[in-house]
């Protein structure tokens, strides 16, 4: 009488998780499954024509299509100072500066605030007779006086520094409560040896907060890179000219304005192929470094 | 730490769900570009059982009481038809083209809509997403319609003329210019002097706003069909017989330039919307400014009839539009997967009933597109000068070029022709390479183009 054998309890340990994740694992699957394949479907025929990857060439090759992606990465440039910002006033918060309260809360208020409304406030801000060249008037810097959105060198930078305003609050609350949660003995031991603000901040505080930094380093560059509509359409619709143009809103014109959704479809194909590389490139970088620490 | 890392690395496969999104809502939207009407060409016949009509409508932003005048529209049709509901959801200029090209791909929103005459009509009805209304009105009904032809396709009436856009006049004011000494410019060189003459007492002799981009295409129409012997040139372009560079079509560009350096307009016209700008102009801080001319009525009532001024931008050159307003008419169509086009028709033909005709007038002082109204209620001075002009109106450039044309090129040039970062010659040169552009992305369009230009 031989006994079934039964799976080994590490085995089921590991099975037991995708179990109970497999519906929504399939509902999600179905969702995004069949998002994709209707994207490609339209991405790959044109008039209800199969034309292959023509389509895909056609929007490489689109001079529209290449500078709105130079603006989405022109607008990435700006991760670093969006983080390093961050970083510094979060740590001035942690430091208890006086009236800390007070400057949390209005760091973090812009982060509450619909996009549409900080398009609107920033749209009449930054008008050539608006709000802050009447300041800088006023305080003798006429000279700095710009079309900060009718200027075409400088609509691009005036709409990142809006969207650095606004991300900036997400961040520092990210930093603060992760400070917050950091063991205080390792601070009071970096001040009883005399580590200064920087100091302090740079070479203990950074290694302990890196994993967190690293997630905000994603969560922004997907903003610069794919969330920016919102601020372009209320505030600049992309001009003057095509110099605010971005990747969102070359699809949402082409789908819904020139009525090409073919060329809609296939720019989203190519960033999501483009997304799907990097992403993939990203994880096995991150899985050799792993292996070889482990190693 | 170890969470931590993992929670990283799921954030990292988050930036490919939100392409996968973005994807998604593009793919949704997309379908099948074959189209066609889901409810046939039939005319089903009314059976008296309930009817719910659903009408997408814009005008609102340029004619003052619209509003008004719709929901009374709807509420006496009701009233006669027992059987029939009908819901207007009033759309906002930016939302207008997206909404409807969203509802088209999914075969499934209003019954009637608002469209732009021409060209704006014309390319949904060849994305088969209207029905022709003179499918469901007799030509005895349609013949009294303005500005039809603009909307006339393969024999067929397309889109129903609503009302008459006179396009675009300027307005100025009498008292502004007379505390300047000059008086309203006629002539090409005499608006050139009187910027100057303005700007040295600190006037801004036109107010205008290019943000938004519409105004550009106002500015290619009421400049560009000064230099055109006919609108046959544009269409010529469009097909490739002609080029946006040659002079006679790039012409409106250096004059577009010529007052630049004249600075006839305000100076933040690069980082304001049009109705900004107006408002400058209401205040007396402008002389003159270019307005829609449906809107000349609400004007009037805000500065004063005595003190308004309303004529067709001063000519440079002696072609089909040169001193002349542009003659066009907003029309509304009927869907091709409405269920109830008999009813909608029957609505559209309501509204050209002489009551209603009359009631339009009177609630928004605007101009029914229908020549069974009864001109001598106009009351208003500077309407009636626009009625007098909109007689021999010329065609309205913008709706013979593609909007993908307008919006890239036109609106685009012009806000960097104002920035001062194009010349003249760049500005035409980047409107025929887009030209061309259009021509190889959108052959259809092109093909179908030429069918309705010849």
């Amino acid at each position: 009488m031989g006994a079934r054998p039964r799976p080994r309890p590490h085995l089921r340990r590991q099975l037991q998780p995708l179990l109970w994740l497999l519906p929504a694992l399939l509902s999600i699957g179905s969702v995004f499954g069949y998002g994709i394949y209707r994207l490609v479907q339209e991405a790959l025929h044109r008039d209800g024509e199969w034309v292959g990857v023509d389509n895909l060439r056609i929007v490489i090759d689109d001079p529209p299509f290449r500078t709105a992606v130079e603006h989405n990465l022109r607008l990435l440039l700006t991760l670093p100072i969006i983080t390093a910002v961050a970083f510094v006033i979060a740590a001035l918060l942690f430091e208890r500066t006086r009236g800390w309260r007070f400057h949390r809360w209005a760091v973090f208020l812009p982060y509450i605030l619909p996009v549409a409304v900080v398009g609107v406030l920033f749209g009449q801000v930054l008008t050539l007779h608006g709000m802050l060249n009447q300041t800088l008037e006023a305080v003798g810097l006429d000279s700095l006086a710009k079309d900060w959105l009718g200027d075409p060198d400088l609509a691009l930078f005036s709409l990142a520094g809006v969207i650095i305003w606004k991300e900036i609050g997400f961040g520092v609350i990210l930093f603060l409560a992760r400070l917050l949660s950091l063991p205080e003995d390792v601070f009071d031991a970096a001040r009883v040896d005399g580590a200064g603000f920087w100091r302090t901040h740079w070479s203990i505080t950074l290694p302990m907060m890196r994993s967190i930094v690293g997630f905000y380093l994603v969560i922004e560059g997907i903003t610069l890179f794919s969330w920016v509509f919102a601020y372009v359409f209320v505030m600049t619709r992309g001009g003057p000219g095509d110099s605010t143009q971005v990747t969102e809103t070359y699809i949402y014109n082409n789908a819904f304005t020139s009525n090409i959704p073919w060329l809609a479809a296939s720019a989203a194909t190519v960033l999501l192929i483009a997304f799907t590389a990097l992403a993939a490139i990203v994880l096995l970088v991150r899985w050799r470094l792993a292996r070889g620490k482990a190693a | 730490m170890r969470s931590m890392r993992s929670l990283g690395v799921h954030k990292r496969l988050a930036a490919v769900v939100v392409l996968v999104l973005m994807a998604g809502a593009v793919a949704g939207c997309g379908g099948s570009s074959s189209g066609g009407s889901s409810s046939g060409g039939g005319a089903p016949s009314s059976s008296g059982g309930p009817v719910h009509l659903v009408m997408w409508w814009w005008g609102d932003q340029e004619a003052a009481g619209l509003k008004g005048f719709v929901a009374d529209s709807v509420a006496k049709y009701e009233a006669s038809h027992p059987n029939v509901t009908i819901d207007t959801v009033l759309q906002s200029t930016d939302n207008l083209l997206p909404n409807f090209a969203a509802a088209a791909k999914a075969k499934n929103g209003p019954d009637i809509e608002y469209r732009w005459g021409g060209i704006w009509s014309l390319t949904d009805v060849w994305e088969d997403n209207l029905a022709p209304v003179s499918d469901y009105l007799p030509e005895s009904e349609t013949s009294h319609y303005l500005n039809a032809s603009e909307d006339t396709y393969d024999g067929k009436l397309w889109t129903a003329p609503w009302y008459v856009q006179p396009s675009f006049p300027v307005l100025y004011r009498k008292d502004v210019l007379e505390s300047a000494g000059v008086t309203p410019p006629t002539t090409w060189d005499e608006l050139i002097t009187a910027c100057s003459t303005l700007r040295s007492k600190g006037i801004t002799p036109l107010a205008g706003g290019v943000k938004d981009g519409w105004f550009g295409g106002w500015l290619f129409s009421i400049l560009g069909s000064q230099s055109l012997g006919s609108i046959d040139d544009v269409k010529q372009a469009v097909t490739g017989e002609k080029k946006f560079t040659d002079p006679q079509l790039a012409e409106w560009w250096k004059r577009l330039g010529e007052m630049i350096d004249a600075n006839c307009w305000n100076d933040d016209i690069g980082s304001q919307d049009l109705y900004q700008a107006q408002a400058t102009w209401v205040a007396g801080k402008s002389a003159m400014t270019v307005t829609a001319g449906t809107d000349v009525r609400k004007f009037v009532d805000q500065v004063g009839a005595d003190k308004v001024g309303v004529m067709a931008m001063p000519a440079y050159g002696d072609g089909v539009g040169a001193g002349k307003l542009g003659s066009t008419s907003q029309t509304l169509g009927i869907t091709s997967w409405s269920q109830h086009k008999p009813e909608a028709a029957d609505f559209i033909r309501f509204l050209h009933t002489p009551e209603r005709l009359t009631a339009f007038y009177e609630a928004t002082g605007a101009l029914p597109a229908d020549d069974r109204f009864d001109s001598s209620q106009i009351d208003v001075a500077q309407v009636k000068t626009l009625f007098d002009m909109v007689q021999q109106g010329a065609p309205y450039l913008e709706n013979f070029i593609p909007p993908d044309l307008d919006g890239k090129s036109v609106f685009g040039g012009v806000q960097l022709m104002f920035a001062g970062t194009k010349t003249a010659d760049e500005a035409a040169a980047d409107m025929e390479t887009e030209m061309q552009r259009i021509r190889t992305i959108q052959p259809d369009l092109i093909d179908n183009f030429n069918k309705w230009a010849k």
